[in-house]
């Protein structure tokens, strides 16, 4: 506790990033620091982390690191609070009236749960993305600038260069190069869900938070954003939610089973599967579950 | 099993029919109400137009060939001149007052004629006594009804023809008036002579109403009596009262009066006037030279006074800047006010009761934001403005202060856009809450503000459904009368030249000819014509911003 509570305060002193707003440059700069720092350094810890929707308790007393560049699975029955917590790490849940947060959820050291946090460079540091594909009604090109135009960028060579290494970070590039004017909801569903995916790069997070982001898809959209996750895995840290669990047996590292609002195991995907240590997980995993 | 589906169909059958009926009764109301609209509105631009009407464009307006109508203006002198010649005999044998007017003014003429020519003493006594023994002569065969004693008198006066003494002097007229009286007398029934007079006045009367003043006559005050009939309904009016007197009679006591309609033809029969009637009926293209014309300045003229003449070019405009600026004043708070209730506020008691208030101001009657509008902005706050801005300030000029104190058409904007207020605000607060939380979750995610993600990301998305309250209200704002009754609309004025003066509207000038003293009766094509142009306006005005509002919605929907 007391260690969670210094290295929280020092680091806000040190690198408060969600307290102003950093320049690109700086901010870039920091990533790397951090990448280099240590490749298994965690970059969102939680510890005791409570939410409560009003009177209801969302997720309880959540305790577990979620390391840099790699991707952790989390599963769990629908209502166990995956999702809750998942939106958590970047306050989406702020949207919702009435919750209430005790313990820390800390990205890069800030709690950010602070009443000083800069919602708009959490967010821009973690990004996100939601179940059903989302682009705004906007061209393709828009939607990926949107972020990168929030921070300032407006210069039209920047852009470009933006768009066109998110889209190719995407797996997009080639379908829509010739197109970027065209409306973001022409596309297919799997299409754009992977415009989302680059729209969130745009903004060039830490961390990208999925929220079963192939629960809409068909198998072989399925299989490109499985794809693209394994690629994007050295360069970001990713969260994902998912109701499949071959899927997350496929693309993680690490996997958390959630039930009933309470983290019931936590481990390396490797093991979670093959050698769950907890009773629930076997019966989970297993499908004797409930 | 066919048991079973036989209700199924049958209420399907059902269903679809009565969803057929309703859509055929809502088309069959809707042709009910606008064909016979549209068509007489039509008539405003399109009708046969009198030589009247030429003329009155050439001079009021300034339009036409002047060369063209004069010639044919003196066609149409021509023809005319029979109908003011048989007037003028008819009206002498009639009209004695001013035939006796006549003969004592000529025997004064006599006088001083006689004082001119030297005469002097007894003579010109004698001379004297004997012109005034012809007038009384005369002015007796004037106010007599009896026929006998009327020409008897006249002989006496005959008589005196040869007399030299009368030769070449101003008593020389009293033998052709006597002439022409004998003749006038034997045609007439000198016993009616009352009731020529009333029914001639009618003639006049109605005569003035097809031609226009007789030759001679003043060119009256007003601009709408210096024409004749400008139309050909309205050469058809006037014709039929013309030839025919309207009567209210009483068939028996107590009874309500009958209208009865008799020919003039057969009362003035036997008179001078009779051929009249035949000659105008029969001769009515030659009199008027109708021509089909296409009127397309209506839309752009002003009108004379009283709606007579002309278009309605400055309602057009009055009502497009009355809309412009109401909508100018309504949408950004409307949508602003939207976007506070959805966004920026939970759902507690104060919203509730606001967004109670709003669905009931929207269902307020116009009139009371009339007298809202006036009492609010034209007595109360335009005033203060004004004098504060003038008096303390000095940034007003007093005239624009004075301005201020009046209706104008900024107080009338106002009160309009406070009008469809209310339904933008629904309209957009139900586009904006019906925009998928899943817009603003991405927005959000990207770190963009509350400000930032409803500007690019919910407004555009929300952007056809709060069009479909600004369509509403914007027909709502061009056509309503009420609110602008009082704060800014006038029936007739120049076009405004600044948004502090009052200006005229479409749905305004309409009212003013529907309570006009039977201005509805004489122009009913102008009503008619305002209410098409303001259907036509609207109609432009909202395929305009369904255009805009399909245009963001197929944008939306990524085509």
């Amino acid at each position: 506790m007391t260690e969670y509570q210094s290295q929280e305060l020092s680091l806000d002193g040190a690198d408060a990033s969600f307290l102003r707003r950093p320049a690109r440059a700086v901010e870039n700069a920091a990533r790397d620091t951090t990448a280099e720092s240590g490749e298994a350094g965690s970059v969102i810890r939680s510890k005791d982390f409570t939410l409560f929707y009003g009177k209801t308790i969302g997720v309880k007393d959540i305790t577990m690191d979620i390391y840099a560049r790699t991707v952790t699975a989390i599963i769990g029955p629908s209502g166990c609070g995956k999702s809750t917590f998942l939106r958590s790490i970047n306050r989406m849940n702020d949207l919702i009236p009435n919750i209430r947060t005790e313990g820390f959820l800390t990205v890069n050291g800030q709690n950010v749960y602070d009443k000083r946090v800069n919602l708009v460079n959490l967010r821009q540091q973690v990004g996100m993305v939601f179940q059903k594909p989302n682009p705004f009604a906007k061209s393709i090109y828009d939607n990926v600038a949107y972020g990168p135009r929030l921070q300032g960028v407006h210069s039209r060579s920047e852009l470009d260069s933006i768009v066109e290494e998110c889209l190719h970070s995407a797996f997009l590039w080639d379908e829509v190069k010739d197109d970027l004017r065209k409306s973001a909801l022409a596309l297919s569903g799997g299409q754009q869900q992977r415009l989302c995916i680059a729209r969130a790069l745009a903004t060039q997070p830490r961390a990208l938070l999925m929220d079963e982001p192939c629960s809409a898809l068909d198998p072989i959209a399925t299989a490109r954003i499985e794809e693209l996750i394994a690629q994007l895995r050295n360069r970001y840290t990713i969260v994902i939610v998912t109701h499949n669990m071959q899927q997350a047996a496929r693309v993680s590292e690490h996997t958390a089973f959630f039930c009933l609002g309470e983290l019931i195991e936590y481990d390396l995907t490797s093991r979670f599967f093959t050698n769950p240590s907890n009773k629930q997980t076997e019966d989970y995993i297993t499908g004797r579950f409930g | 099993m066919k048991f079973r589906i036989f209700p199924r169909e049958f209420r399907d059958k059902c269903f679809t029919a009565s969803c057929m009926f309703s859509v055929c009764l809502m088309v069959f109301i809707l042709v009910v109400v606008l064909f016979p609209m549209m068509a007489r509105g039509l008539k405003a631009v399109f009708f046969q137009g009198t030589n009247e009407f030429r003329e009155m464009q050439l001079v009021v307006f300034g339009h036409g060939d002047a060369e063209r109508i004069q010639r044919e203006n003196g066609e149409i002198e021509e023809a005319r001149a029979f109908v003011y010649e048989a007037a003028n005999r008819f009206r002498r044998g009639i009209d004695t007052e001013h035939l006796a007017d006549e003969v004592r003014g000529a025997y004064r003429d006599y006088g001083s004629y006689l004082r001119a020519a030297g005469i002097s003493g007894e003579r010109y006594s004698a001379q004297r006594a004997r012109a005034k023994d012809l007038r009384d002569a005369l002015l007796d065969a004037f106010e007599s009804r009896d026929k006998e004693y009327v020409q008897s008198r006249l002989q006496c006066v005959l008589q005196s023809r040869a007399d030299p003494d009368f030769g070449g002097t101003p008593i020389e007229a009293y033998f052709e008036t006597a002439e022409s009286y004998s003749r006038i007398a034997a045609s007439v029934d000198l016993s009616r002579r009352e009731q020529y007079a009333e029914a001639f006045g009618e003639v006049r009367e109605a005569l003035h109403k097809l031609f226009g003043p007789g030759p001679g006559e003043p060119a009256p005050a007003l601009t709408m009596d210096q024409y004749g009939a400008t139309r050909w309904d309205a050469v058809e009016r006037e014709l039929h009262r013309l030839l025919w007197s309207e009567d209210w009679v009483e068939t028996e006591p107590g009874r309500p009066m009958v209208k009865e309609t008799r020919a003039r033809r057969e009362f003035f029969a036997g008179t001078e006037l009779e051929p009249v009637f035949d000659y105008v009926e029969t001769n009515l293209e030659k009199l008027f030279q109708p021509r089909f014309t296409f009127y397309w300045r209506y839309f752009m003229d002003g009108s004379t006074d009283g709606h007579y003449f002309g278009g309605c070019g400055p309602e057009i405009l009055g009502t497009l800047a009355l809309t412009f600026f109401s909508m100018l004043f309504a949408i950004p708070l409307g949508i602003i006010s939207a976007a506070f209730l959805v966004e920026c506020t939970g759902d507690n008691i104060a919203v509730r009761v606001i967004r109670t208030c709003i669905n009931t101001l929207a269902g307020v009657p116009s009139i009371v934001f009339g007298l809202f509008g006036m009492a609010f902005f034209v007595l109360f706050l335009f005033p203060v403005i004004g004098e504060f801005g003038h008096g303390t300030l000095g940034i007003f000029s007093a005239e624009a202060a004075d301005k201020l104190t009046k209706p104008n058409i900024l107080a009338a904007s106002l009160t309009l856009g406070l009008l469809v207020l209310p339904v933008i605000i629904r309209a957009s607060e139900e586009a904006i809450r019906a925009v998928p939380i899943n817009y603003k979750e991405a927005a959000l995610a990207l770190g963009a503000g509350q400000f930032r993600s409803f500007m690019t990301v919910i407004l555009p998305a929300a952007a056809p459904g709060i069009f479909t309250g600004i369509i509403l209200s914007l027909s709502r704002a061009a056509g309503e009368t009420a609110p602008i009754l009082f704060t800014g609309a006038i029936a007739f004025g120049p076009v405004p030249d600044s948004i502090l003066e009052p200006t005229r509207a479409l749905s305004y000038g309409s009212y003013d000819i529907a309570v006009g003293d039977r201005l509805a009766m004489l122009v009913p094509h102008k009503q008619y014509g305002m209410v098409m142009t303001l259907v036509a306006l609207v109609l432009t005005l909202n395929i305009i911003a369904i255009w805009i509002r399909s245009r963001s919605s197929r944008k939306l929907r990524g085509l």
